[in-house]
């Protein structure tokens, strides 16, 4: 693993465990409390994810992190040096904006060069280093083209080459894929991981989109409201959310009230409320000819239910059941046409009971 | 059966030939030559009438020459109204670009309020007639602490105020289709300071608005005369006040000196649309 200077990455640092320190960061914009109460500690070489829907406060953190937002309290230590009061072209930090802000003047390569120039980087030295990120980012056949030459992922690969060749500290991405097509976002999404994991570079990515957040990331911060609601590994979150309002935002869980959920899980169950993963529930087919029906681990009474609607999302087939007087959202694998379920179906609904999420609150 | 079908009858074994069909220009296109020849019209007698030798009771000029541009050219008395106007103009310009580029810039990023302002303030060129504004002006600036009447400042710091609509709307305009602040942040984060970021990001960015405010400004502050006459007269003669001082000279001479104007004033605005034009067709700003 080696920097784009040629220098290598070193991850054995007595810091390596603590890269990026946030303490007690907090913002207001007048009366409005944006964000507060922000601690983390992030590793170096670590790819950290923001989730949380709109306004939780997340693009406004990283914001504030790249030092374009002044901060009302907390401080910020990056690598032992606190940079809370430094001014963004001295914090070190790179960015990838989510509409790219490539400069529409300057060709390609002028715009990966525009952070070696006000580094005064020698003119040979900055061309091999340009060159170099041109390559990792598959862009170096269009090097001599504007930005409005440029499909959105290529503008978007500009914006992570110019951001890279500076080789800063942290890597900022305020989401970087949302403006982007499907099919070029889950391209981009991997060549961004293989990109950083390459560098070694410690990165804080943005976004609203959970999927993007449990593919790339070696762990999770979900934000709601303004805190960090819950962190930890794509997995933990998924299958282990802290509470009603981390399931709500992960997955499509179901989310109900105890009483709602008794005829799922039996009479003994007495929580407040429950969230179920739409895969830990299980349908069992009453008519007749139904084929291949999958049985929980330790499974839950079945409660009858009907077939409300069937969504198709390729691999996946998605169920809207009707179940003991509540719709119940149940994914299930894609294993042809024979064995999909029409509109109007009675079956009958099992719970893993090892997958139930059980709150208080 | 239309005139079309005829031929095409007549001929049926000489398909080859090409069939001409009789085409009205469309209403349209009537207006716009209707419009362009009633404009055009006082400007090509005043043309002929520069170019002939002398056209005095015959229905054409004598003969045509190219003499009274000549004369007007090698006038010292031209050549000088011609500089002032020149650098009146270009000075005029310049003092607007240095006070509103920064002004268009903060009312833009920072202060959206200047931007209401700046779009009321600039409608007063056009609200208080220049007689009006001439008139005070004299009596502001006759005398007291800043007596500047008569002196090229004067016309300097009025071209500006008038001008200050053109410019003004062309910058804005341009700097509302870049994203400013995007810009401004990622060339920060880059290492420039804001100032370098302005001068390296933002101002080529909106180099084609400039141009525009430029050109289009230029082409009518070179004509501008009722200022120029009221505020310093013979004593800073510009060159709509030299036409009007030699009004009682040759008419062959004064015409050449309107053409001379005329063309100089549509070369500028030929620059100043083609800048646009340039921005058009790339789709954005080079």
């Amino acid at each position: 693993m080696t920097t784009l200077s040629g220098a290598p990455v070193v991850n054995d640092s007595p810091l390596a465990a603590g890269y990026l320190h946030l303490e007690g960061l907090a913002k207001r914009f007048g009366t409005t409390q944006v964000f507060s109460h922000i601690d983390a500690v992030i590793a170096k070489g670590e790819f950290v994810t923001l989730l949380g829907p709109s306004g939780c406060g997340k693009s406004t953190l990283l914001r504030s992190i790249a030092g374009l937002n002044r901060l009302d309290e907390g401080r910020i230590v990056v690598d032992g040096e606190e940079i809370t009061a430094l001014p963004p072209q001295q914090r070190g930090v790179g960015m990838v904006f989510q509409h790219y802000a490539l400069f529409p003047n300057m060709r390609v390569t002028d715009n990966v060069a525009f952070g070696l120039r006000m580094q005064k980087v020698p003119h040979e030295e900055r061309r091999r280093r340009v060159d170099e990120v041109l390559r990792l980012v598959e862009l170096n056949v269009h090097a001599d083209k504007f930005p409005h030459q440029l499909s959105g992922g290529q503008c978007q690969r500009v914006a992570l080459a110019r951001a890279l060749v500076v080789e800063p500290r942290i890597l900022l991405m305020d989401e970087p894929l949302s403006a982007l097509d499907a099919r070029i976002r889950g391209h981009l999404r991997q060549q961004l991981r293989d990109i950083q994991q390459t560098l070694g570079l410690t990165t804080l990515f943005v976004t609203h989109d959970q999927e993007e957040a449990l593919v790339m990331s070696d762990r999770i911060f979900l934000m709601h409201d303004g805190h960090i609601l819950q962190q930890g590994s794509a997995e933990e979150l998924y299958t282990r959310p802290r509470d009603y309002h981390a399931a709500g935002f992960m997955g499509h869980y179901n989310l109900l009230f105890g009483d709602q959920a008794r005829p799922l899980l039996g009479e003994g169950f007495d929580s407040a409320r429950v969230a179920l993963r739409p895969e830990a529930l299980y349908l069992q087919p009453l008519a007749d000819g139904a084929m291949g029906v999958e049985r929980p681990a330790r499974p839950g009474p079945e409660c009858p239910g009907v077939i409300r609607r069937c969504q198709l999302l390729g691999n996946i087939v998605r169920y809207s059941v009707e179940c003991a007087g509540v719709a119940l959202c149940v994914d299930t694998l894609n294993r042809g046409s024979r064995h999909l379920l029409t509109e109007g179906s009675q079956v009958g609904v099992v719970v893993d009971l090892d997958e139930v999420q059980a709150f208080v609150e | 059966m239309s005139l079309n079908a005829d031929l095409t009858l007549s001929r049926p074994e000489e398909s080859p030939l090409p069939i001409r069909r009789l085409v009205w220009p469309s209403p349209y296109a009537l207006v716009v030559w209707s419009v362009f020849t009633l404009l055009a019209l006082p400007l090509l007698a005043t043309l002929g009438y520069a170019l002939a030798s002398s056209w005095g009771a015959t229905l054409l000029p004598d003969g045509v020459t190219l003499k009274w541009f000549g004369e007007l050219w090698s006038t010292p008395r031209f050549q000088w109204a011609f500089t002032r106007s020149m650098l009146v103009t270009v000075g005029a310009l310049a003092l607007s670009l240095v006070l509103v580029v920064p002004v268009a810039f903060l009312a833009h990023t920072r202060y959206p309020r200047l931007d209401a302002w700046m779009s009321g303030l600039i409608l007063v060129p056009f609200a208080v007639p220049p007689v009006v504004s001439s008139v005070g002006l004299l009596q502001l600036y006759a005398g007291g602490p800043l007596p500047l009447v008569g002196t090229p400042w004067i016309l300097m710091f009025t071209y500006v105020t008038i001008a200050l609509p053109f410019v003004y709307r062309a910058i804005a305009n341009s700097l509302r289709t870049i994203d400013v602040r995007s810009l401004m942040e990622a060339a920060q984060l880059l290492g420039a300071t804001p100032f370098k970021a302005f001068f390296l990001v933002i101002l080529p960015n909106i180099r084609v608005g400039v141009q525009v405010a430029v050109f289009l400004s230029f082409s009518f502050l070179i004509g501008e005369f009722v200022f120029a006459n009221m505020l310093v007269g013979t004593r800073f003669e510009t060159l709509q006040v030299y036409l009007n001082n030699m009004r009682g000279s040759s008419g062959h001479f004064t015409s050449a000196l309107v053409i001379t104007l005329f063309l100089f004033t549509l070369l500028l605005t030929w620059l100043g649309n083609r800048q646009a034009g340039h921005a058009i067709t790339k789709g954005a700003n080079p």
